[in-house]
């Protein structure tokens, strides 16, 4: 799918500096599902999988109206199904379209670090861009309506594009076009406000106390809203009560990102500063290091009968009673030291170094 | 070969004597060039801004499926060193004066004191690859299989493997650092797998005296 559209663009993933400042579009379209409306009908899938050229997949019957059994690469838009049975023994057969909400804040975008790889125009439409995606998948992890799917064969993610390229030449998306009831409505985000207003006031009219309207602020709103009767229900509908945008998440990582370029620059502004004051050490000529060699082992041995070295201490057997203190030489490693060599060993037996 | 180590050595001495096998050498170099494979595109991956190295590696797309399969031979080198050389990095009493004198080792890169084959130092950035190392490849699994863990998860996973990795960019710049500029003569012993006598008396006087006695 191109992004190359004319449509203004919000921001793209993996990409601090995007903006395009003064321009910008000023319709923020949005879809309404007005469940109340909908007879689960399909239409919109069909619609979706013929605009969207997505190829047919085999279903099977495991017990439900319900066509395929969830979201695929391929299958961008579902009806799901559900029956419950009510408290006074009535059913309630909860039918909702599946697909992309297209987040003002979307998860996904910014879970995102492939450049470019999803896109959010200034009328609220969240697209991939598959020519950039990685295939990391992190967008999946960051949306709070598990809605992208990857493609193993592809190695990259999908999902509703909210027909961008219908959209951006003034057409309704192809679920909208295709639906019989009107059930999915498309305009400018604040119609669609105003129709939600008047019809939850007329759901209520009819004792659905508790229908609302789906437009969750934890995600700074979407572009695909539900108009639901039983508001009370939403579990049931598999919708999150409370959708929210990893936040905390993002900005830690955020955070660490901008600590870890600090760091790095400054670790090697500090090795080079660090050389400048210190130069290199150069071993002395070879006669000299070598009696510095003997040297040091013996002032290593003769400090260890007088001043052995605490920890040192600490890892041997305590003194046998009257007994001298036995030189580790020769001994064998105690179990807990392993071959922690006591500072009077003779450096020649340490037979642990090659 | 005579040059290069009268180069290095610094007293112009041509007597040497071998510090690393091929095996250990091999080892280093496997451990060294995949973590840097790694570094690039672990940068690629985790700065916007640096993704164009992904170009480096075929692309985006072909990064992010070689990454995964580069740790695991970064992996595989790690657990190798473990095995070869655990043993030559257990901290003994020496190690704890060495502690006590890293400000003057820093300054002058000697000590005086009776140095095995590895000093404190270079034991302790041994362990802290070892355990970085491990933890990179724990904490990148649910990043190379995501449907492994939750989102939730997932998202600790990407969050640790960034710290750890940034820990680790640190560790190799100091790595770098000493071995390659402040301390000549240090190179070859990956390189060519020998050090000049005057290098290995100066710096690990006990494993001098028993590789090479009077």
């Amino acid at each position: 799918m191109s992004t190359e559209l004319g449509l203004a663009i919000r921001r793209k993933s993996a990409t601090p500096a995007s903006s395009t400042a003064i321009r910008s579009d000023t319709v923020e379209v949005a879809k309404l599902v007005d469940i109340d409306l909908c007879i689960g009908c399909k239409a919109c899938e069909v619609a979706c999988k013929e605009w969207n050229d997505l190829p047919a997949e085999e279903t099977v019957n495991f017990g439900s109206y319900q066509s395929h059994q969830d979201l695929t690469p391929n299958t961008w838009d579902l009806m799901r199904f559900k029956e419950v049975e009510l408290d006074e023994g009535e059913l309630a057969w909860l039918i909702r379209k599946d697909s992309c909400l297209h987040c003002d804040e979307p998860g996904c975008l910014l879970a995102c670090p492939a450049p470019g790889a999803i896109v959010q125009y200034t009328n609220g439409v969240v697209d991939f861009d598959q020519t950039k995606c990685i295939g990391c998948q992190y967008c999946i992890a960051g949306c709070p309506f598990d809605i992208p799917r990857f493609d193993t064969e592809t190695k990259k993610v999908y999902k509703c594009t909210l027909c961008v390229d219908r959209v951006s030449a003034g057409l309704e998306p192809a679920c909208v076009k295709s639906c019989p009831t009107g059930a999915i409505r498309y305009g400018g985000k604040a119609e669609m406000l105003d129709y939600a207003a008047t019809k939850i006031g007329k759901l209520k009219d009819r004792g659905f106390e508790d229908a609302m309207l789906y437009d969750p602020s934890g995600v700074g709103g979407v572009h695909m809203m539900y108009l639901v009767p039983r508001g009370n229900m939403l579990a049931d509908y598999g919708l999150p009560s409370d959708p929210q945008v990893p936040g905390t998440f993002f900005s830690a990582l955020s955070v660490l990102r901008k600590l870890g370029t600090v760091s790095v620059w400054g670790g090697l502004l500090a090795s080079a500063i660090f050389w400048l004051r210190t130069g290199r050490h150069r071993p002395p000529p070879e006669d000299q290091a070598v009696d510095e060699a003997y040297e040091a082992g013996r002032r290593q041995a003769e400090m260890a009968p007088r001043a052995p070295a605490p920890v040192a201490m600490s890892e041997l057997p305590p003194d046998p009673p009257g007994g001298p203190l036995p030189g580790p030489a020769g001994s064998p490693p105690s179990g807990n030291g392993g071959g922690v060599q006591g500072p009077g060993s003779d450096p020649r037996e340490g037979g642990e170094d090659r | 070969m005579t040059v290069l180590q009268q180069r290095v050595g610094g007293a112009g001495a041509a007597a040497t004597i071998e510090r690393y096998t091929f095996a250990e050498r091999l080892l280093h170099w496997w451990v060294a060039l995949t973590f840097i494979a790694l570094m690039v595109s672990g940068f690629a991956l985790g700065y916007p801004r640096l993704a164009f190295l992904s170009g480096l590696f075929g692309g985006g797309q072909t990064m992010r499926f070689l990454h995964p399969w580069i740790g695991a031979g970064f992996t595989v080198g790690v657990v190798a060193m473990l095995v070869m050389w655990a043993r030559d990095m257990r901290f003994d009493a020496v190690d704890r004066m060495w502690r006590r004198r890293m400000r003057t080792y820093a300054r002058s890169g000697h000590t005086g004191l009776d140095i095995g084959r590895y000093n404190a130092g270079q034991k302790g950035y041994f362990w802290f690859s070892v355990v970085l190392g491990l933890v990179l490849f724990v904490t990148g699994l649910p990043l190379w299989y995501p449907w492994l863990v939750g989102s939730g998860l997932g998202q600790a996973a990407r969050f640790l493997h960034h710290a750890t990795f940034l820990l680790t960019v640190g560790g190799f710049i100091v790595h770098v650092l000493l071995s390659a500029v402040v301390l000549p003569g240090t190179m070859s012993a990956m390189t060519t797998g020998r050090v000049t006598r005057a290098w290995a008396a100066w710096h690990h006087p006990r494993w001098f005296r028993e590789r090479d006695p009077r």
